[in-house]
């Protein structure tokens, strides 16, 4: 039996929309940055978040001996974001420094908003942090 | 087209059958509001914002200065409707504290510890089995210099098909010496679900 063309192609097409409807990107942006030596590295691993999410500023102290940064998330759009957002910590030999206690957090970007979000770390040993960055439909 | 029948009418079986199975999978600790109760991450992330907020708090440097202060942890009040383990959320905070290396630690607020404590060198030095030289005395514990308490209460609206529920944690740390609020700090989250208009 031959099977008409126009049914073959609904077939694909269906199979093909199904197949994406699958597949969720989970890669986000990531901010690294060493306390010792100042320097930051942002890397935009989704283009989508890229281009609604953008990292302006990042500044850091240290208080009560523990390092501290600051992150200045700036929003493309003029709707509303939603992302979620983890910042964890690393010691001199690149080890992360208790990983379960850090989760991610929820933020809320208004339109063309700026907001800062804050880290602490959880040890005086940690000397580099690292920011990630994913939409929060991604957290399903 | 009669040869197709029988190939889709299998298909179909193995498809529904498949649908009936149980499937279990981990899935990550932090994720995407499913209700408009506390939910997991919502404990996670308050624990995270409060030890954060209380390791830099700038009463707190000064009281941490040149030493280590002993510290209690009583478990928090649920003032809610539902029910939250409080207990599970105040040693949450406890190992976090803990692993700063800011503070030591008693356990004196968790249900019945004290009395343990008390029936455990009793029991010790009773029995008659330990040298008396090298047994425990009571009376030496470490006396507490601060603790930290706190509360979560909720307000519930209900319009229509929409909730809105919002909480609030708030903690304190006091000096029990003077009395005084070393620190506190509260954390706010607000959720709302609504209802779909058809229900099956």
């Amino acid at each position: 039996m031959k099977i008409p063309k126009h049914v073959l192609a609904a077939l694909i097409l269906t199979s093909g929309l199904a197949g994406l409807v699958g597949c969720r990107n989970t890669s986000g942006t990531i901010v690294n940055t060493d306390h010792l030596t100042g320097q930051s590295a942002i890397i935009e691993e989704n283009g989508r978040l890229a281009h609604r999410v953008n990292v302006v500023k990042i500044s850091y102290d240290e208080v009560n001996g523990l390092k501290r940064v600051h992150f200045a998330l700036a929003s493309d759009r003029n709707r509303r974001t939603r992302i979620d957002y983890r910042i964890c910590w690393f010691d001199v030999n690149g080890m992360e420094i208790d990983s379960q206690t850090k989760p991610y957090r929820n933020l809320i970007l208004e339109g063309r908003d700026v907001q800062t979000v804050t880290g602490v770390a959880n040890s005086p040993a940690a000397v580099s942090s690292k920011l990630r960055i994913r939409e929060t439909s991604q957290a399903q | 087209m009669k040869k197709l029948v029988f190939p889709v009418c299998l298909l179909c079986c193995v498809a529904v059958l498949c649908g009936c199975q149980t499937r279990v999978h981990e899935v990550p600790l932090d994720r995407a509001a499913a209700t408009t109760k506390l939910e997991p991450q919502d404990i996670r992330r308050t624990v995270e914002k409060m030890v954060e907020s209380l390791l830099v708090a700038p009463g707190v440097k000064e009281f941490v200065s040149n030493r280590r202060p002993v510290l209690d942890v009583e478990p928090m009040q649920n003032r809610t409707t539902q029910h939250v383990d409080m207990v599970s959320l105040t040693e949450s905070v406890r190992m976090q504290l803990l692993r700063s290396g800011m503070f030591r630690f008693v356990d004196r607020s968790s249900t019945g510890t004290a009395a343990i404590d008390v029936a455990r060198i009793h029991q010790e030095n009773q029995l008659g089995l330990v040298d008396s030289t090298k047994a425990v005395k009571a009376g030496q514990q470490t006396a507490l210099d601060m603790y930290l308490t706190g509360t979560l209460s909720e307000i519930k609206n209900v319009t229509g098909r929409t909730t809105d529920q919002y909480y609030k944690f708030s903690m304190i740390l006091k000096d029990l010496k003077t009395g005084e609020i070393v620190w506190a700090d509260e954390q706010e989250i607000r959720k709302e679900s609504t209802r779909p208009a058809v229900r099956w």
